[in-house]
């Protein structure tokens, strides 16, 4: 564990992206010392955004895909998984704490950090157990499974019709059990917006990439904009770079391919080093 | 051992016997020792009422509470619930704040890194019609990726903790059991090359199928199995594919005595 605080605090001094997000605000007392390393992606955006929602100052590293960052040494050390995102920060005692899975990363954030339950419910509390259920759904169905739609419709080297239509199939599904359940209220839970739809806001506003209409699903629709209303998802949305995911609809497939063919390149490498363990 | 608050009135369990999920729960509520009953049914009222009305993801399992009043699904969802709620002493948890969100961030990679790659692998591999072989190769190297980054993680630990969290097994461990214990079937490789290149794993995995708990749970699947007249991979006896299973229950064309 100290090893890793050594590591994460010497990083912060040299690794030359790294940046400052609401250090003007009120620092967080007792010790808070919370370090983001993350890419702009729906699963790197959840953090970013409820960090903002609860205004808390952080720092922020940009690991790069391209580069294939996430599995360098010093990454792996704090993500064994070599996925983003992942966290560290200091408990009141001064104990270093790092953490990956960005559902556990929300719930640890939420858990010490918001104890007005602005974006919560307390803990053992049947809303709180309802956002456990929606947040588990996101990481185990909604994320897993877009994300097979993600490759199979845009970055799989081969054209497979069968992954394409069971994945987008899949996520069509899985907005529909999210459409029924905004059908009962604004929020995926009870009164307020809380982890369980920053979790999802990400996904669903990258629908377009995956291929999925929201014509069919106009309470998705119609939540998707109100989350973006809020200060706290505006900002975060752009960390740490410009999200990107609204403009997918203004450009033409052409367009489109040309982005995906970007990232095939090291999304394939990623793929071959895998295979190669 | 009794080291948890028992429920006075059964925890409702609703699953289909086939799919690991609901095993996930019951490992737990056999671990704990908890009054649970069974509320099996047929895969092909999975999107039906009532389940449905349960859960309107209409996935196993799902539970019912009566001693809280509480219904949920999403079994890595339930089994913090049922942590939480139950099991008072801390025997598969941690009371500090480092060990408790570890184990929650290892049921995390459960949930999202280990079950659907394996739920996809086991699809291509035995369930879909057709051979589509890079579909195979991608879900199967994800697994052995898995596999690879729980070898990491226990090798960073002592001789005495090779557990996930902390010195002692979590339901964090538990949760990765149902799906590792499917390897040799989804991946369709022997249990010795399944395990090829991560010996820490195989003995984390070894160690929780004796339990008594697991053992129990997999009787209890085989009876519930067997009660629906189900082959290993779910589908029923006297149908060849699971296409075939699909296409029955679409038309109505499932009948039971």
């Amino acid at each position: 564990m100290q090893r890793i605080s050594q590591l994460a605090s010497h990083l912060t001094k040299t690794h030359p992206k790294t940046f400052l997000r609401n250090f003007t605000s009120k620092m967080a007392s007792n010790n808070s010392n919370i370090h983001l390393y993350t890419v702009g992606t729906p699963n790197g955006i959840k953090v970013s955004i409820l960090l903002e929602e609860l205004g808390l100052p952080y720092k922020v590293t940009p690991i790069s895909f391209s580069k294939n960052e996430q599995k360098e040494p010093w990454f792996l050390e704090i993500n064994p998984n070599g996925r983003i995102p992942a966290l560290t920060d200091t408990l009141p005692d001064g104990t270093p704490i790092n953490l990956f899975e960005s559902g556990s990363i929300m719930q640890y954030l939420v858990d010490r950090y918001d104890t007005e339950h602005k974006v919560s419910y307390p803990r053992g509390s049947k809303e709180g157990y309802e956002v456990n259920n929606w947040l588990h759904w996101q990481m185990g169905g909604l994320g897993p499974m877009q994300g097979q739609a993600n490759h199979f419709f845009r970055y799989a080297p081969e054209k497979i019709q069968y992954g394409i239509d069971r994945y987008q199939n899949e996520t069509r599904r899985l907005y529909s059990v999210m459409e029924r359940q905004l059908e009962k209220g604004d929020y995926l839970v009870g009164d307020r917006a809380t982890i369980a739809d920053f979790a999802c806001w990400g996904w669903v506003a990258a629908h377009h990439w995956a291929g999925v209409s929201l014509d069919e699903f106009p309470k998705l629709e119609a939540w998707l904009h109100r989350l973006l209303e809020r200060p706290g998802v505006e900002k975060g949305r752009h960390v740490p770079s410009p999200h990107t995911a609204f403009d997918m609809k203004n450009k033409s497939e052409e367009e489109l391919e040309k982005e995906a063919e970007k990232s095939k390149a090291w999304v394939q490498a990623g793929m071959k080093a895998d295979a190669k363990k | 051992m009794t080291a948890t608050l028992n429920p006075p009135k059964p925890i409702r369990v609703w699953l289909t016997p086939p799919g690991p999920n609901g095993w996930k729960t019951i490992f737990l509520l056999e671990e704990l020792s908890l009054n649970y009953v069974f509320k099996s049914f047929r895969f092909d009222d999975v999107k039906k009422p009532p389940f449905i009305d349960i859960n309107p993801n209409g996935r196993i399992p799902a539970i019912e509470d009566p001693n809280t009043g509480l219904t949920l699904w999403e079994s890595g969802a339930i089994n913090q619930y049922l942590i939480e709620q139950y099991d008072t002493e801390k025997r598969l948890t941690f009371d500090d704040v480092i060990n408790r969100n570890l184990c929650n961030q290892f049921l995390q990679f459960q949930m999202s890194g280990q079950g659907p790659y394996y739920g996809q692998c086991g699809w291509f591999q035995h369930l879909h019609a057709e051979k589509i072989q890079s579909a195979i190769d991608r879900y199967s190297n994800e697994i052995k990726r898995v596999l690879g980054v729980l070898e990491i993680v226990l090798s960073k630990k002592g001789e005495h903790e090779q557990w996930l969290v902390g010195d002692k097994m979590t339901y964090a461990d538990m949760a990765f059991v149902p799906w590792n214990s499917r390897l040799s079937e989804v991946l369709m490789q022997l249990w010795d090359e399944v395990f090829e290149g991560t010996p820490r794993v195989r003995a984390w995995h070894e160690k929780m199928v004796e339990l008594p708990s697991w053992k129990r749970a997999m009787e209890h699947r085989a009876r519930l199995m067997d009660e629906q007249g189900l082959q290993w991979n779910g589908v029923p006896k006297g149908i060849e594919t699971f296409t075939e299973y699909e296409e029955k229950i679409e038309k109505g064309e499932m009948k039971y005595d």
